[in-house]
């Protein structure tokens, strides 16, 4: 038996308060912006007129990702003035989900309900709000009432689209960030412990079978790297194709 | 019968009353039987049952305290981006933009400027390519009419020469014979006058001399 105890989830997710109100998350979230602000404050520090460099070379690079990426093919030329939003959100959950692969921090913000729970609410009051500004009344009628549907598919359809736009939404932006990072950070955990247990049981027979999650484990943590940039781009992608929608029905 | 135990935690010294065993009151439940111990208490601390441990977060609801402070740094951070760190950023990067343009549009008006001059240089070389063809046309013109007029001298020269030297071989071959006739009609008259024992009339033996050597050259 290799008497493997994997704790409960409450117990990876505790983090003792540095002081009153103020716990590892809460850390990691202030940091996000820190390391956010600091970054866009370096860049648009630098000579402008010279070829980018070093960190304005990975502050373009985020802007032109964002415009050309994700505001381009879902909102189009108008959808620009939305960029300074969008680029926060994609470098603040960014930042926010990357902690989860760094050593000793180890634990991604977005892994707690808290902040993608806010994010999927601001994006939801956004984009209803965008809905209401350029359409008045006239967004509830495109959102409930699809036009080309026949009238008698209404009494199905606007409860489907109330529901589906209305509260899915919110709810589904957040539990999709936060389920992935939560996820991602258990199978790290469940992999650490296996090789820990293995390698450090007692038995040196299974010393060396210990290898085999510990690869998994380096495996994972790269695919972390990938599922944190991964995530961010849908989070944004999504905030994008919802506002979107609500300014320009027609697309 | 209650046994009271005194502990020094953190916050000072702390009493706990337990119960022995089979009395009223008595746990059989320690920290150490909780997922998670508490700070500041030991694994060995009775309570009373399991209700008692810290469940710790639960991994579904969100806690109020990670909200506000997420939210807080993402509003602050969102603010920032949008009235300072991106209109900085974007301008830079316009202006940038607006210079490589025009540094395009410069290099394009110079490529063309130079474009021109190519062509222009081009026509240039042609003509005085041309120019110089026609020049070395004419000079070879000339140079061939002089040819042709110095041969012509040079043919006349010779021909003059040739006709001079034939003249004096003739006076010579002319002097030779009249020398070669002389001689032997002085011969032939010796002979003769050495035969009839008188000298032949010297005319005559110099005409028949003559008509001797004239048939010989004739035959």
């Amino acid at each position: 038996m290799l008497a493997l105890e994997f704790p409960p989830i409450n117990e990876i997710l505790r983090w003792q308060d540095v002081f009153p109100s103020f716990n590892k998350i809460a850390i990691i979230a202030v940091a996000a912006a820190l390391i956010g602000t600091l970054i866009f404050l370096i860049a648009g520090n630098a000579d402008g007129s010279k070829a980018p460099r070093g960190v304005r070379n990975l502050a373009e690079a985020i802007v032109e990702f964002i415009e050309g990426q994700i505001i381009m093919p879902t909102m189009g030329r108008d959808g620009l003035g939305w960029t300074p939003f969008l680029l926060s959100i994609f470098s603040f959950i960014y930042l926010c989900n990357v902690p989860g692969i760094i050593p000793i921090i180890q634990m991604p913000a977005t892994a707690r309900m808290a902040i993608p729970l806010f994010l999927s609410l601001l994006v939801w009051i956004v984009f209803i709000g965008v809905g209401f500004k350029h359409q008045g009344l006239g967004y509830l009628k495109s959102s409930l009432f699809p036009p080309g549907v026949p009238a008698a598919l209404y009494i199905l359809v606007t409860p489907i689209e109330f529901i589906s736009t209305f509260l899915v939404r919110p709810f589904s932006l957040t539990v999709r960030l936060f389920a992935n990072m939560l996820a991602g950070h258990i199978l790290l955990v469940t992999f650490a412990l296996l090789t820990e247990s293995l390698v450090q049981g007692g038995n040196i027979a299974l010393v060396p079978v210990g290898i085999l999650p510990f690869f998994m484990l380096v495996f994972l943590t790269a695919f972390e790297v990938l599922v944190a940039f991964l995530q961010a781009y849908i989070f944004t992608i999504l905030a994008a194709v919802y506002i979107g929608g609500a300014a320009h029905p027609e697309h | 019968m209650l046994r009271a135990v005194v502990t020094y935690g953190s916050q000072g010294p702390e009493v706990l009353l337990v119960a022995a065993e089979g009395e009223e009151g008595y746990s059989e439940y320690t920290f150490a039987d909780c997922a998670i111990i508490p700070d500041g208490e030991s694994p060995s601390t009775k309570i009373e049952g399991l209700e008692e441990c810290d469940e710790g977060p639960s991994p579904i609801m969100p806690e109020a305290k990670e909200f506000f402070w997420g939210a807080g740094s993402f509003v602050l951070f969102a603010l920032l981006m949008r009235f300072f760190l991106y209109p900085r950023l974007r301008r830079s990067m316009d202006a940038r933009e607006a210079a490589i343009q025009e540094a395009h549009a410069s290099a394009e008006a110079e490529r063309d400027a130079a474009k021109g001059e190519v062509s222009a240089y081009e026509s240039a070389l042609a003509e005085v390519r041309a120019e110089a063809a026609a020049r070395i046309d004419a000079a070879r013109a000339t140079v061939e009419a002089e040819r042709t007029t110095r041969l012509a001298e040079a043919n006349e020269a010779i021909s003059a020469r040739r006709a001079a030297a034939v003249a004096d071989v003739d006076a010579a071959h002319d002097a030779a014979r009249a020398q070669v006739g002389t001689a032997v009609a002085t011969v032939a008259s010796r002979a003769v006058e050495l035969a009839t024992g008188r000298a032949p009339d010297p005319n005559s033996v110099s005409r028949v001399v003559d008509e001797l050597m004239n048939s010989g050259v004739a035959q």
